[in-house]
């Protein structure tokens, strides 16, 4: 899974750069409509006049409306908005959604190497995209029908504050939204649960026994499209009757169970989690073990999200783990403990060998003091094949780690803690050990994994956080109806949304990150049959100007685009589907940006509306 | 009608030398829809602004209640800024079409404008119950306003503009849409509201409906202030005297003809009265209700009357 590099930023730091940024983004706003306003009053009335209309309008709203909010008015006009909604009958999205679900099996692939993937993604952008649409609707022209119904008339003749009205549509559509998440996040869940949940059997007579170990091996019955190999032990039973474990299929295993002289296959585990990983810092040794300042390799792949270290050399990939505990790692009653850590690795094989052999690599535990002598520092390698697509887990046990003793030449077991761990920190070394073959990784790539967190918790704070896309989408919905009609205001804010969703994008290509160029170029690329990575071959004059055109469309693009809320920082269903924890920093950031639009969008919303003549 | 309240009162609603200009997006004038109105207007008065179609009626209210923005001049309302919107928490307002939200009932429309009110909800139900009750609607209150006849969507918003129990009324064009007995209810109502005390401003191009009811009157045309003063002044016709009798005898009548002309006189007419023709349809509906199933032959009886013609 691609986790974006912000991520690893603590909430302090992110929070210090972007209320930095939002204040000046603040101050800008608020001095483009003073002036803006400025010019549209002078226009029509004098210059004089117009200031002082606009400072009344600031000292009214500061002095008298907002000190004078109202929640018994703002939750009127809420209530007016539900029933405006519910008489509209929004509640057929959630029948549209039930229906999709239904029919699910029709355009699912059932057979899906990660059905839990594939259920889990599949509803949380259903849910998603249905309810910003609705949400962009509802926001888009609820305002507009009441000023061309003339409706309006007897609000704004009531004692109500032009932001009680903005707060009251936000808030009230919110309520259904939330009303139409809760329903679908409970279908949802069913869904999956439901899809998930398949039952195998195993079939005695045909389990094959090794009477020197005493294992049995053998497949489990072919349920949900799949089946398990598995391998029981019935010496090891314990009290619960726990005899083996199959073997993952489609992400998940199954426990065998001997009871009553039958064997036991129970519902699937491993497929709804929520691994809470602990992210190092990555850095690199070249071939000749230096630092490199470049980081790894680039094997020629044009997505530079990660670098690969070459094998058999000393070029190595270096992780740095901070505030790691004991406590972490040892289990309550026992001395004992593991450090798990879990690998993505990419393979990238420069020869063929044997295609279907894994690729081997090792793990050095090492002190981060670099003043320890290097054999203080290092453990002995523990080594592992890298599954291509696949996470790894290696499992190492405390007892396990070993240090060789430069004089007796031994490995000799050492403690984690106290050899290796320094002030929490402590390094994963990783090599490739196969000739010519390289791993490639990103900072995500490799973590310890800590306790598990709960699969319904990380779901509630992905929807969580399509609550907060629903939100933004009301907020930039009514606050573009206050002077848009409403289908200009639904334009605006797809335009908004699009923007916010491919933000990233259109910063890379700013930044020439992403390569081909701008709009301009790109389509003189097209036409002329010119490679994206390429160097444009053209005239010096043509390439000047295409590249001013698209510079200044792309500047105007990407001040547009920052404006707009960054979407996809808000779409978690990744991490949900995968199995991975939603830190709580992720959910704090969302929180802020929500917030934060939430004042802006309010407030520049009463503005208008006290700026507008209702009734012209 | 009572013209002491308008003349002596408190001043409710001044506009000095309101001006309102539309202009198109360049700030180019298009339409002068009000010039320079300067209109007082006093606590306990029914006020009236009367003028034909695109005379600045309606513009003089919606400046007055913040609807539009004045191009120059100013709009006060209980001393404030008609910008200001804590003086809505004075006032009541019945537009033109009665703009509600049809898929309210009539207890839930009252409910909501309380609630604009930041009325307690004891409060509203009291106050809705009275309304329903004085708007005689406690037969529909429960069906949604898009049922509702137009008469009974106009009473229902007339109901809205009274839920805070305002001092000043605004009323916009109030009998529209009503039936003959509607349009009487509601003149009842609004001279009953200004003895309890409140201030109405209304207007309309009803003739009738603000003489009977209207203190004082403005009239507008084409954005200018014509005329403006109490109705009994400006419809006394002060060289004409008007006399009414009952049973006089054909030669008493033409006695007094004989003694017009004998001091200078100019008999204009001399003729039996007639009544309105909202007073005639108002008595048949009421006789009709009380006597079901009589009819009455009045074309008969005016077949042998012939009238007296004037000399």
């Amino acid at each position: 899974m691609v986790v974006d590099q912000s991520e690893f930023e603590s909430f302090g730091s992110w929070f210090y750069i972007y209320m930095v940024d939002f204040s000046m983004l603040a101050l800008f706003m608020l001095v483009g409509w003073a002036i803006l306003a400025f010019a549209l009053a002078a226009i029509r009335n004098s210059p004089i006049r117009a200031a002082k209309m606009i400072a009344g309008t600031i000292k009214r709203a500061f002095m008298v409306d907002f000190p004078s909010t109202s929640i018994r008015r703002t939750m009127a006009m809420s209530r007016l908005a539900i029933q405006e909604a519910i008489r509209n009958k929004v509640l057929i999205i959630f029948v549209l959604f039930v229906a999709l679900l239904l029919f699910a099996g029709w355009f699912l692939d059932v057979e899906n190497d990660h059905p839990a993937r594939l259920y889990l993604g599949f509803v949380l952008s259903a849910s998603t995209y249905l309810l910003l649409a609705l949400a962009m609707f509802l926001s888009a022209f609820s305002l507009p029908n009441d000023i061309k119904n003339r409706t309006i008339y007897t609000i704004t003749t009531k004692p109500v504050r032009a932001h009680e009205i903005f707060l009251g549509r936000v808030f009230g559509f919110a309520a259904v939204g939330t009303l139409l998440l809760v329903l679908m996040a409970s279908v949802s869940y069913g869904f999956v649960i439901r899809g998930l949940d398949h039952e195998h059997t195993i079939d005695k007579t045909a389990i094959e026994w090794d009477e020197s170990t005493g294992l049995g091996t053998g497949k489990t019955s072919l349920d949900g499209y799949h089946r398990h190999d598995f391998t029981i032990n019935e010496k090891l039973k314990n009290a619960d009757g726990l005899v083996g474990t199959t073997e993952l299929s489609k992400g998940h295993a199954h426990n065998i169970y001997l009871r009553d002289g039958d064997y036991i296959v129970e519902p699937p585990t491993g497929d709804l989690l929520a691994r809470v990983p602990v992210y190092g810092k990555l850095s690199f040794l070249d071939r000749y073990g230096q630092p490199s300042e470049e980081g790894g390799l680039n094997v020629g792949k044009e997505w530079t999200y990660r670098s690969y270290i070459e094998g058999n050399t000393l070029s190595t990939a270096i992780w740095e783990f901070e505030n790691l505990t004991k406590e972490m790692f040892v289990t309550t009653g026992s001395d004992d403990g593991v450090l798990p850590l879990e690998l993505n690795l990419r393979v990238f094989r420069s020869t063929k060998g044997k295609i279907e052999s894994r690729i081997h690599g090792e793990i050095l535990l090492v002190n981060p003091e670099e003043t320890l002598s290097s054999v203080d520092r290092f453990s002995a390698p523990i080594p592992f094949e890298a599954d291509e697509f696949v996470t790894s887990q290696v499992n190492i046990k405390f007892s396990d780690i070993r240090r060789q003793n430069p004089v007796t030449g031994e490995l000799q077991n050492i403690d984690l803690f106290k050899d290796l761990v320094d002030s929490g920190k402590l390094q994963v070394h990783i090599r490739c050990k196969d000739h010519a073959q390289f791993f490639g990784m990103a900072r995500a790539d490799v973590y310890i994994r800590a306790p598990e967190g709960s699969f319904e918790a990380n779901l509630i704070k992905c929807y969580l956080g399509i609550w907060m896309q629903m939100l933004l989408v009301i907020l930039l919905g009514v606050f573009f109806s206050t002077f848009l009609n409403g289908i200009v205001a639904l334009i605006s804010s797809v335009a908004i949304v699009a923007m916010g969703m491919f933000a990233g994008f259109i910063g890379d290509i700013q930044t020439g990150e992403a390569p081909g160029g701008g709009p301009i170029e790109s389509i003189v690329r097209n036409i002329t049959q010119q490679g994206a990575t390429l160097e444009l071959e053209m005239g010096d004059t043509a390439i000047e100007v295409i590249e001013s055109l698209d510079g200044f469309y792309l500047n105007t693009m990407e001040s547009l685009a920052k404006l707009a809320p960054d979407f996809s920082k808000f779409n978690m269903s990744a991490k949900v589907a995968y199995g991975y924890d939603i830190h709580l920093n992720l959910i704090l950031r969302q929180l802020v940006t929500t917030m934060v639009y939430f004042f802006v969008l309010v407030l520049a919303g009463y503005f208008i509306l006290t700026s507008r003549e209702i009734a012209a | 009608m009572s013209t002491s309240a308008g003349q002596k009162g408190e001043v409710i609603v001044e506009t000095r030398n309101l001006t309102k200009t539309y202009k198109d997006f360049w700030g180019r004038s298009k339409v002068h829809a009000l010039k320079a109105l300067d209109l007082n207007v006093r606590r306990g008065e029914i006020f009236g602004l009367l003028g034909p179609n695109g005379s600045g009626k309606s513009t003089t209210i919606k400046l007055l209640l913040g609807l539009l923005f004045p191009t120059s001049g100013e709009a006060l309302v209980f001393g404030k800024d008609a910008a200001d919107v804590s003086k809505n928490e004075r006032i009541g307002y019945l537009p033109e079409e009665s703009y509600l939200y049809k898929f309210l009932n009539a207890e839930e429309t009252l409910d909501f404008y309380g609630r604009l009110f930041n009325m307690s909800g004891a409060r509203r139900k009291s106050r809705i119950r009275d309304l329903i009750n004085l708007i005689d609607l406690d037969w529909a209150k429960r069906r949604q306003l898009k049922e509702y006849s137009k008469g009974m969507t106009r009473r229902i918003g007339l109901a809205q503009a009274l839920i805070n129990d305002p001092e000043l009324i605004v009323l916009d064009e109030p009998t529209t849409g009503l039936d003959p007995i509607g349009t009487r209810d509601m003149k009842d109502l609004i001279v009953r509201l200004r003895d309890q005390g409140k201030t109405i401003l209304m207007c309309s191009h009803l003739l009738a409906d603000v003489q009977d009811v209207c203190d004082r009157i403005a009239i507008l045309h084409q954005g200018e202030l014509k005329e403006l003063g109490a109705v009994d002044s400006l419809l006394s016709v002060q060289d004409i005297t008007q006399i009414q009798a009952k049973n006089l005898t054909p030669d008493t009548e033409e006695a007094i003809r004989k003694l017009i002309a004998e001091n200078q006189g100019e008999l204009v007419s001399m003729d039996h009265p007639t009544t309105t023709l909202e007073d005639l349809f108002l008595s048949i509906v009421r006789d009709s209700e009380s006597r079901p199933g009589f009819v009455s032959h009045q074309e008969d009886a005016d077949q042998q009357e012939e009238p007296v013609a004037a000399e």
